[in-house]
This record gives C-alpha cells, structure tokens and sequence, in this order.
C-alpha cells in the first residue's frame, strides 16, 4: 500500500493546494476520470483477459431465478450469483429501509456448489436480515426502472428495438441500492481480500459485481422478450447494449464513509492531483490539442443529453455546457505553447464554474493514459490513525494552525453553524440528519463533524500550554482523555499530502450532496441526478465495452478504453461545437 | 453463529459507546476485543466474563497516575476494565519509552487483563518493543507474558505455573509493561526447572488463527452477541416521521 506521505516526485510537480481541493463544494464538483473506480475495472478486464461466462440462467418466463456467472482471471475463479424474484410495486423502495427488491446478488470467490447455493439462495435475498457466506465479497440489490424495463421486454418481444430515449431519462434497467463490501452481514472481511491479486484496489470487487448485473440485466429482457413471442422476438442491438448501464441511488449513508475514512479519502484525492499535475506539465502539440477539443465536444454533448429532475444541477449542468463551448473557442485561439495547459487551467479558474474547472481537470487527465494510468495501483490506504503521544503540545497547536486553520478559525457559535445534527436512525441504522433544538436524537450524535472537535482541542490546549509550556500531547489527553480520537486523527492527517475535508458538516448551508458525489465521481459515476439535497441517481458503466468486445483482441486499448461521458448513440457530436 | 471481523469491531465501538464510553476509547475497545478474537484467544469471552465490569468501567477513562517520573509510572485502575482507561496508561508509557528509550507502567487493581494485548499490539506496531506481565490469583500462581516485536502486531505469549508461591500479600490484580525504543523484549524462560509452561502461543500460531479466522469468519456466542447489539442499539435514535424526512425523500 501506499504510504500517505508527500514523495519527492510531488515536490516537482504542481499540485493544488489543500485548501483549494479539499473544499467541500469543489469535491462536490468532481467529475470521474479516467483513474476512477469503474474504468479502472474494464481496463484490468481487457489487459488481464478475464472471461465473463454465464454458466447457470435458470429464469421462468417472467425472468424469476437465478443465475450464475463466471468471473475467471488469470489466477483466480469467482462467480456473481444473482436472484430475482416478483416484487409488489408498493414494497420497491430505494431507501435502505426496504425490505425486497427486484434482484439481489453477490459475488463469490471460488467455485458455487449445491450447498453455498442452497445457503445463498435462502439469505441473500435477505441482504442485511440474513446471515452471509464468509467466502462472498460483495452483497448487492437493485431495483427495476419499470419504464425502462417494460418498454425494453415489449419492443424485443415485438421485434423491435427499444427506442433510445429511454434511457436519456434513465440509463439502466436496473438500479443499485446499496452495494456491500467489507465484512458486512458476514461476508469477507476488505482484510482478506486486500492482498488479492483481483480486487485488492477499493472498490474493485464491489464494481465487478455491478458490471456483470449489466450483462444479466441484458440477458434478462431478452429472455422475457423471447418467452413472450419466441418467432418474434429480438436481441438488443450493440449499440443500445452497450449504452446501458447499471444506476445506482445513494442516500445519506454514503456520506459518513467519507469522514470515516479521511486517509483513503485524501489518497484517491492525491492521486487524482497528481494525475492532474503530470497533464497539466505535458507539453502538448497538436494532435493533444485536436484530441482535447474533440473530449470538450463529447463532453458538451453528453451534458446537453442528460437529463436531471435538480434545478440546481440541471443549471449548473447547462452552464457547464456553455461554458465548454468557450474552452473550446479559447483552445482554438490560444498560440500552442509549451505551458498550453496550464493558462487553461488559470484562465478557467478565473473565468469558470467550479463544475467546468473540475470538468476540464477529468478531461486533461484523459489525454495523457500513459502518464497517469500507473497512478491507478496507490489508490489504496493502509487505514491507522496513529497517536504520536510524546509530540510537544506546541507542535500540535502549531499543526492545528496550519492544516487546521479552517476548523479552529471558524466560529460554530452562531445558529446556522451548528444547526444540522448527524445520527444514525434505529431503521437499519439510517445516517441521517437532524435540527439541532428542534428533533429529537442530539445527545446520539455522530461525531462527524471534524472542524468543532479540532477547535474543541484547540481550546484546551492553549489554556493547558499558557499553564505548562513544554507540556506533550499525552498531558492534554490525560487532562481531556475526551479528545484522543480527534487528537489522533489531526496527527495522522497533518502527514497527509490533502487532510481533511474543510467543511462544518454542522452548518445550516452544508451540501450532503457534495459530499456523495465527491465518492462517487471516485467510483466512476455518470448522469449525476440529485433527488433533493439528500438522494441523488447516478449510472455507471453506461458506454462501457460489452463482454463480446473483449473478445476482439484487435481492439486497441485505447479505444476499447475510451467510454468517458457516454453520449447517446448516433448523436451528433458536433451539435455543441461553437 | 459467525461474523466477520469488522461486524465485530463496528458492533463492539458502537456497544462501547452505548455503554458510555467516549468516542476514541470506544474504538480502542473495540479493537481490543476485536484483536483477541481474530488471533484465536477468545476476546469475547474474555468480554463477556467481565461485562458487568466493562458497563460500570465506561465513565472512567481518565487514568489515575499515583506516581511518576521520566521513566516509570504507575496508575491504579481503581478495579475497573483495562478497556477503559487502559489505552491512555499505555500512550503514556509510550511517550516515557520515546522520550527515554525504556519505559515501565504498572498498572495495579485493573481488570480484564488479557484484553490489554489489543493495544500493546498497536504500539508494538508504531515500532515499541513491548513486553506485559502480570500473575494471576489463583493456586497455584501462574505468571502470564506476552511479549511484542517493534512492527509486528503478534505477539509470543506464555503462560507459567510458579512452582513454589511466594509469601507476601500484594493483591495479583495488577499488569506491568516494559517498552523499549531499541531492543527487543521477548518472553523468554530463565530457568526450565522453576516454572512449568502451560501455554504457549507462538506468532505463526497466532497468525495462522487470524488468517483462519478471516477465510471461515469469526465464531461467536449468540447470547453475547445480542447482548452487544442491544447496548449498540443504545446509540441509535427511535425513528419518527420527522426522521425519516431526515434522510432525504423516499423516491
């Protein structure tokens, strides 16, 4: 794993500060790249030649079973086994509080005999009221787009095929409602996988699971197109297939993650940095120029397709749109200059929404796949918060006020800056968020909120140092033992290169929504489509390869590659060019 | 029933914290417990046996020093857990061990003894060799040792019987931890013939447990589970209309 230390190649690069980075609204601008989670799989696939078979698809006519499918790396055999069955329209929620689901599934390592089957089959439905195989490494369910779905199933049983503007609405079949890795309800610990030569990238294992739900969720329509009119009937055709993807709907629960995780979190943030700095020092000719247009042309499209319910995101998306059209003109005018790529970023940092800056960094990473795509192996954290007990207290205070500075210089006094509470609800556990004063459920809360605790330490030890100068940090944990866990965690990330998020998440004008998308613009979610400012839908893998590209060895990488900001197909690219 | 390694530790943090441990000596048990168990000792057990302990112990993380100076220190548990103030003991004999290469703690009239290897493994991690010792009250005496390598987590643990008891009246309820910065400080017999080996785990043992314990899950009682679960239960806030729009809209 990675160390979560500065290396000497950072020292020559130019990476953007913490405080410009770590902002929360500027995470919450960010876009996937090419190092994110999802593309990072399909690439793997393709260079290690893993072969996807389905191996059992034991569905009625309805398209209730289950089925089974192969996952064969070089070294390694697992299987994703998924269930569907009928589901009432009054029981399909998306809230972690639902009870069923159109189709659970998990992925397993090694082989499925009749005995894990029959134990699967009576608690994987279950999901977090069963009890789970140690030997599975994801557990998942999702829920039908019954638009999509029905609309799919009745033009391949008429012959027919589905009309593409489906899925500008919704890209999916299905949609993901929470995707389990880690330990969860049983399943393998992350600590065994860690070491595995497949899925020991975060979040890898949990991908794969996603992405072979897309080719069932294929084979699915099919089946039912074909039971229902089998002289009729139709495949999907490649195009329509391969703009499928699977959606995803993520609540609150996504967002503790991202606190409680605060070394992986300034990795993935790191590493996209330097990702970013190594493009941005890339000295471009013309081809890099021509390939940067024609990325801003797609990327404009595919903005000008997607559809969103959020005004918010809706307006955002839109002048994202125009402002694309600018950078394009910008890039047509500006003389190619060695430092070409930099004046683009200073002149958009000055000129842009923070949606279109965070746009233009995926797209410049983009250009350069192998400069950065190496980057992708320190996506990992080796996750210890560490107390340094015997460090002068005057050290800590001077490294509060440095990587603190935002938490301890902010005032959280005023109603509006501690106005939200975090806790987590008796149903299922639920994160959710509380009025402080007004709802009941403040003296459970979570300490989520990073920047009030710093402060909290701030204050102690600054009356503890007027008193004892050359005290140490374990003098003020044994006056205030209340303050080790935050005390641990200022001294483990102070040695990040990124630290902290800087947000009250207490704060009255707090975005939770910046928080989701931040994570999953990491695990490589398009079509960012909040629902309110709490829930949001995202697709992933729409425009990814099919497992019948795989097969053609022709292929080169990077086209096989080149799936970022799907657009519809036969859209005319060229729609949004100046 | 079996569990993974981190349901246990996310269940054992938010039981501690429903019993009223504050939030990082919450972790700090947890992981304690949760070390014991994924190397095959039984930290649940050792747990459960002194639970009641454990739930009077939760407000008391604030150790109390009788003595100290640059090098030695020693704290009286005040016959409550080592779970809860036993970390903060350890971080000062830590810092003394940095600041002057070698360190002794003793911690006298604390309980659950055992579970204090959870921690000792952190530190020995942070790169501190550390040995524990301590006696158990029992007939005839036994001596336990466990002793860690700077930068390994596992441990070399025996445990000897006394082959004649001493006459004095010291209660055996305390723990002694030596840590040295630089050299190493394994349990090692003196002499074969005054003491009587009656266990001993070595760290390929111990690591072979954990790598078992990972593949198959984590055995645990049910009742001590459920137990666990409803003090976890304790941190989470009865739903309510009100709450449930505290999540965002349903669809």
């Amino acid at each position: 794993m990675t160390q979560l230390i500065p290396t000497v190649e950072d020292a020559t690069l130019s990476l953007r500060s913490p405080a410009t980075v770590m902002d929360l609204e500027r995470l919450g601008s960010f876009s996937p790249t090419r190092l994110s989670f999802a593309r990072r799989l399909t690439r793997t696939m393709f260079e290690q030649k893993w072969q996807v078979s389905c191996t059992q698809f034991e569905l009625d006519a309805s398209g209730h079973g289950s089925a089974v499918y192969r996952l064969q790396t070089p070294t390694h055999r697992y299987h994703v086994v998924i269930f569907s069955q009928h589901l009432e329209d009054d029981r399909r929620t998306d809230r972690v509080i639902a009870e069923a689901w159109d189709v659970t599934f998990c992925l397993v390592e090694g082989e499925v005999d009749a005995e894990l089957m029959t134990a699967m089959s009576a608690n994987v439905p279950l999901q977090e009221a069963g009890r789970q195989q140690s030997r599975l490494l994801v557990i998942s369910r999702a829920n039908k787009s019954m638009r999509n779905f029905e609309a799919f199933v009745s033009a391949l049983a008429s012959g027919q095929q589905p009309d593409i503007e489906y899925l500008r609405e919704a890209g999916y079949l299905y949609r993901t409602t929470a995707v389990y890795g880690n330990g969860k309800f049983g399943i393998a610990d992350y600590d065994r996988i860690k070491g595995s030569e497949d899925f020991q990238q975060p979040f890898s294992a949990q991908m794969a699971a996603v992405y072979v739900l897309r080719e069932f969720s294929v084979d699915q329509v099919e089946h039912i197109a074909m039971q229902r009119d089998p002289g009729r009937a139709a495949t999907l055709s490649a195009d329509t297939r391969r703009y499928l993807g699977i959606g995803n709907s993520t609540g609150l629960g996504m967002a503790p993650f991202l606190i409680n995780h605060p070394q992986l979190i300034s990795q993935w943030v790191l590493v996209r940095e330097r990702a970013l700095a190594v493009a941005v020092a890339q000295t471009p000719d013309d081809s890099d120029r021509d390939r940067m247009l024609a990325l801003c042309c797609r990327a404009a499209t595919y903005l000008a397709d997607t559809l969103v319910e959020d005004e918010f995101q809706r307006v955002r998306n839109g002048e994202a749109h125009e402002e694309l059209k600018q950078v394009m003109s910008w890039l047509e005018q500006v003389p190619l200059d060695d430092t070409l790529w930099q004046q683009l970023l200073d002149w958009a940092h000055t000129q842009l929404s923070l949606e279109t800056q965070e746009l233009l960094n995926t797209l410049l990473i983009e250009l350069y796949p192998q400069q950065v795509d190496a980057l992708n192996d320190e996506m990992g954290a080796n996750e210890n918060l560490d107390l340094t007990p015997d460090m002068p207290l005057i050290q800590l205070k001077q490294i509060l006020e440095t990587h603190f500075d935002w938490a301890i210089d902010a005032d959280y006094e005023c109603k509006d800056a501690r106005y939200w509470f975090w806790y987590q609800s008796a149903e299922k556990e639920e994160p959710r968020l509380g009025v402080r004063g007004e709802e009941l459920g403040e003296e459970k809360e979570l300490g989520l909120a990073i920047g009030p605790s710093a402060k909290g330490v701030y204050q102690d030890l600054v009356e503890l140092l007027d008193a004892q100068p050359r005290a140490l940090t374990i003098d003020l944990l044994m006056a205030f033992p209340e303050h080790m866990r935050v005390i641990r965690r200022i001294q483990t990330m102070a040695a990040t290169v990124y630290g902290e998020i800087r947000a009250n998440l207490w704060h009255r004008d707090m975005k939770p929504m910046h928080l989701l998308r931040a994570k999953l613009s990491f695990l490589g979610a398009h079509r960012f489509d909040p629902r309110g400012d709490r829930w949001v839908r995202v697709t992933f893998f729409q425009g990814a390869p099919l497992l019948s590209d795989y097969a053609d060895s022709s292929t080169p990488l990077e086209v096989f590659d080149d799936w970022g900001f799907p657009v519809t197909p036969g859209a005319e690219l060229t729609a949004a060019m100046p | 029933m079996k569990i993974s390694l981190n349901e246990l530790q996310s269940v054992c943090r938010k039981a501690f914290a429903g019993m009223g441990f504050a939030a990082g000596h919450a972790d700090d048990a947890a992981a304690m417990v949760a070390w014991m168990q994924s190397y095959g000792l039984d930290g649940m057990k050792a747990l459960n046996e002194g639970l009641e302990c454990v739930v009077a112990s939760a407000a008391s993380t604030k150790p109390n020093v009788i003595y100290q100076d640059a090098d030695l220190a020693v704290v009286d548990g005040q016959h409550m857990s080592v779970l809860s103030s036993g970390n903060l003991a350890l971080e000062l004999a830590f810092a003394k061990a940095r600041i002057r290469g070698l360190a002794v703690i003793k911690i006298r009239h604390c309980r659950q003894r055992q579970l204090i290897m959870g921690y000792l493994s952190r530190l020995a991690d942070r790169g501190m060799n550390v040995t524990a010792f301590w006696r158990h009250s029992q007939t005839p005496l036994t001596e336990q040792v466990v002793g860690f390598r700077a930068r390994s987590a596992v441990p070399s643990i025996r445990v000897f019987e006394l082959a004649d008891t001493p006459e004095d009246d010291v209660p055996n309820d305390g723990v002694t931890i030596v840590m040295a910065n630089h050299f190493d400080l394994l349990p090692t017999i003196r002499s074969e013939d005054e003491y009587k080996l009656l266990a001993r785990h070595d760290e390929s043992d111990l690591l072979a447990a954990r790598h078992q314990a990972l593949a198959d899950g984590l055995a645990v009682d049910p009742e001590v589970w459920q137990q666990l679960k409803d003090f976890a239960a304790k941190t989470l806030v009865e739903a309510s209309e009100q709450s449930r729009s505290g999540a965002g809209p349903a669809e």
